[in-house]
């Protein structure tokens, strides 16, 4: 469904001046470093594929997205997407793909739902008969029938991401492009968008290429996983030759009365241990060290005020790949 | 003293964006060209009949759209309207700070701002082209500056108002609007007010919206009696008091309702 | 077309929830300007005319340049706050459309309470053919080409919006150019261009050419000077300028295609 092969994009970064005829003058000025936001990458992904496209920020997750979407052109390479390069035809790929960008909402702000569906149906020349399939299915899903009738501005996040993820379907879109579309999400709402993104991959057999900062999303939904560094490709394989390289991340902050004299005990799993004060983070491996054994471990050590489990962070992660 | 330091604050975040105000100080010369071109043409061959020939009214206009930026184009409704919205204005007045000084001074740095970098650059562009008239008796640099002064307090007064009024109606858009609209049509923007046709001529001296353009360009112009500046402190005093007691009055209101 | 109708219901809609300040808004705008023309009445009433032209006739220039930038501003609010796309980072959700971005703006929106700058333009102009008192085919003649003008004058404020508007795609922000560009050249077109020195009358003639708009047309129609090509001109200058606004548009687009915002 969607392939692509040596893609360049290189920015010229022209040395900027402030100000108003700064910004002309550095039109004019040929000064300029040259940034390899995304340095020949190649994949493909196939009908139905679930694929996490995880890195850093600044990795050039969103620069990929946005050439696999027709948004920008490319230095170098070539990209189809069901068949057709985005940047040649890029409306004929509009019709073919569903796009979300978590951090905003591409619904009407000021309008109900209904009426940015309303409008998007006109936009995709969808059929009537379709569309009443298309309000009957999604309402079955994703329960946006309750608030149809709400002006998006004044919809909860997760709403209004369950409103944007049935916008962008409403074309029937083989492919879906997603953007961090948990990101800001409280735990409720991520499980019904998960639960969501599950269904449409399995049943609906959609593609789906995902960029997340939540290493529960990749868990939870990918089937393949995309690890990019410094716009390159560090990893391409399943979600276990993932856990291969970085077993099962896990942090746990733990809150002690009085700092304790004896922690030196080493465990196989552990990979990092820091104080702060009287709070401890470890940083552990949970696939080879089970989190109630360490907690049966950190409670011998002291008393602990305060035990919370917390998510790695991605980039943290990533490093580990190397 | 936190009112200097809010003012020098004001006065350095507008000067982020000079060079784009530069470039804008080039269309509002242009606005006063256009305004010079109409009163030239509708001078030529009549100017005896007019009290002011079209050199008069080429120095008015050219002063007046130095000034607008000192007591003309302000911030509408001083931004208090988005203090009120965001519910901020609850814990502004609360401040161990008089809330009249602290939005004002803020707009005074501004204005400050604007007195060097929009005033004095167009007044050049002015005196470069069509000419910009210099005062011949001393005593009028001094009056002009007192003028001036009561100028932006009037006009700061008047934006204030539309401003606070946001504690009342949430919406002052149109206040602005109508405020803006008299002060410059009222205020001599375009025509000076003793040039108005018969019911209007005799009113709108007395009204604020003169003090805050038509009185400090005639002081420099040299065309009227300095005694005016008396009707302009009145104006000064008066919206002043007034503003206080509202300021009072939108602080017990909040209390009351909670914002 | 069904999209736009849509699109101009919501708009509606959206607007009507704010049904009070939706109208108080509309009058403000019709104020200001009104405002502005008493005070040109004034003038008039008290000095006759300008350079030649009374104030009926100064009232058709004003009418029509009035009308054509606040019909620009009710149907083209997208373009015109253009900046907002950059400064937000949001074009990129116009580019996944199967519809051009151009389309996607212009319908995207509609700011009526600025119609009533243009209920107020028209009155102008109602008033001012009134007190012309001119003959049945002079009034013929302008009744007929009134449209002209005024289509002419919004396709050459929606080509200066577009081209100010695709500044932004280097300069991120335009709000000071829309002064320079639109504020100041329509508020000029407002009056004779006769009365302008002559600089500025070779500016509002080539790069910024609004004085085609309703100066030449009216100049003929009011047997005032210039020959039958005065009429064809202004539709003809408007087409040729959309042309180029919407190629560098194009061109403007192209650039953000390769850099990104």
């Amino acid at each position: 469904m969607i392939q692509a092969q040596q893609l360049n994009k290189h920015f010229k970064i022209y040395e900027t001046k402030k100000g108003f005829i700064g910004s002309f003058a550095s039109l004019l000025s040929t000064k300029h470093h040259v940034v390899k936001a995304v340095d020949d990458i190649s994949f493909s992904v196939e009908e139905g594929e679930f694929v996490g496209y995880i890195g850093p920020n600044g990795a050039g997750k969103s620069t990929t997205i946005k050439m696999l979407s027709g948004i920008l052109h490319l230095t170098s390479g070539e990209i189809k997407v069901g068949g057709l390069s985005p940047q040649k035809k890029r409306k004929e790929v509009a019709k073919k793909i569903g796009i979300v960008f978590g951090q905003r909402t591409q619904l009407w702000w000021d309008l109900p739902l209904r009426d940015s569906f309303d409008i998007l149906k006109e936009m995709y020349k969808v059929p009537d008969e379709k569309y009443r399939q298309f309000l009957k299915l999604y309402d079955d899903m994703l329960q946006i029938g309750k608030f149809m009738d709400t002006p998006v501005r004044k919809l909860s996040l997760g709403q209004r991401m369950r409103g944007d993820l049935a916008a962008a379907m409403i074309h029937n879109p083989d492919i879906l492009f997603l953007d961090e579309p948990t990101i800001g999400l409280d735990v409720n709402a991520k499980t019904s968008i998960r639960a969501f993104l599950k269904e449409l991959n399995q049943n609906e057999k959609k593609t789906i290429l995902l960029t997340t900062h939540d290493m529960d999303d990749i868990e939870l939904l990918c089937s393949r996983v995309i690890v990019i560094n410094h716009g390159q490709i560090v990893l391409d394989g399943t979600l276990e030759d993932l856990r291969k390289n970085i077993g099962l991340p896990s942090v746990m902050e733990i809150q002690y009365r009085v700092k304790p004299t004896t922690t030196d005990i080493r465990l196989e799993g552990i990979e990092r241990m820091t104080w702060e004060d009287e709070k401890l983070v470890i940083d552990y491996d949970r696939s080879l060290l089970s989190s109630p054994l360490l907690l049966q471990k950190v409670t011998q050590w002291g008393e602990p005020v305060d035990i919370q489990m917390k998510e790695p962070d991605i980039e943290q992660v990533i490093q580990k790949i190397y | 003293m936190v009112y200097w330091i809010l003012l020098q604050k004001s006065f350095m975040r507008n000067m982020q964006y000079k060079v784009a105000h530069l470039i804008n100080n080039a269309a509002s010369a242009i606005f006063g060209f256009v305004f010079i071109a109409i009163w030239v043409g509708v001078l030529q061959g009549k100017e005896n009949e007019s009290p002011y020939s079209a050199l008069d009214m080429t120095y008015y206009i050219a002063a007046v759209q130095c000034i607008l930026w000192l007591s003309g184009f302000l911030t509408a409704g001083l931004n208090i309207q988005n203090g009120v919205r965001n519910g901020a204005i609850s814990l502004e007045l609360a401040r161990p700070t008089n809330y009249f000084l602290y939005v004002t001074s803020q707009e005074v740095g501004r204005l400050l701002y604007n007195l060097f970098f929009r005033s004095l650059p167009i007044g050049l562009v002015f005196s470069l082209t069509v000419g910009f008239y210099i005062p011949q008796h001393l005593p009028t640099y001094f009056f002009l500056c007192i003028s001036i002064l009561f100028a932006m307090i009037i006009s700061i007064n008047l934006h204030f108002l539309v401003g606070i009024s946001a504690c009342w109606t949430t919406e002052i858009d149109w206040a602005h609007f109508v405020n803006f609209t008299l002060l410059v049509g009222l205020g001599g923007q375009l025509v000076p007010i003793d040039l108005l046709p018969a019911p209007l001529s005799s009113i709108t001296p007395y009204l604020p919206f003169a003090g805050a353009i038509y009185y400090p360009v005639m002081i420099f112009l040299e065309k009227i009696s300095s005694e005016v500046i008396l009707i302009q402190l009145i104006w000064v005093v008066v919206l002043t008091s007034f503003n206080l007691w509202l300021t009072e009055k939108a602080r017990h209101k909040l209390e009351i309702q909670g914002g | 077309m069904n999209l736009y109708l849509k699109l101009l219901s919501g708009s509606l809609r959206s607007r009507m929830q704010y049904k009070m300040n939706f109208l108080v808004s509309s009058l403000s705008y019709g104020l200001i300007m009104a405002v502005d023309f008493v005070l040109l009445a004034a003038i008039l009433q008290r000095f006759d005319d300008v350079k030649g032209w009374n104030l009926y006739e100064v009232g058709l220039l004003y009418g029509i340049s009035s009308v054509a930038i606040t019909l620009y501003r009710v149907f083209c609010v997208e373009v015109h706050n253009f900046e907002r796309y950059m400064v937000e980072g949001e074009f990129d959700s116009l580019l996944i459309r199967p519809v051009s971005p151009l389309s996607l703006l212009l319908t995207k929106n509609l700011d009526l309470s600025r119609i009533g700058g243009t209920i107020q333009g028209i009155i102008i102009l109602v008033i001012s053919i009134i007190g012309l008192k001119l003959n049945n085919i002079e009034l013929f003649l302008l009744l007929i080409y009134l449209p002209v003008t005024i289509v002419s004058g919004v396709l050459i404020c929606f080509s200066l919006g577009l081209i100010t508007a695709t500044i932004a795609f280097w300069t991120q922000r335009i709000k000071d150019f829309q002064t320079f560009t639109l504020y100041a050249p329509f508020n000029a077109a407002n009056y004779p261009m006769n009365i302008y020195p002559g600089w500025l009358k070779i500016i509002f003639f080539t790069v910024i050419p609004v004085g085609f708009m309703n100066y030449t047309p009216i100049l003929f129609l009011l047997n005032k000077g210039g020959d039958l090509w005065n009429l064809a001109l202004p539709p003809l200058v408007s087409i040729i300028f959309l042309f180029v606004a919407l190629r560098f548009w194009k061109f403007g687009i192209r650039h953000y295609h390769s850099t990104g915002s």
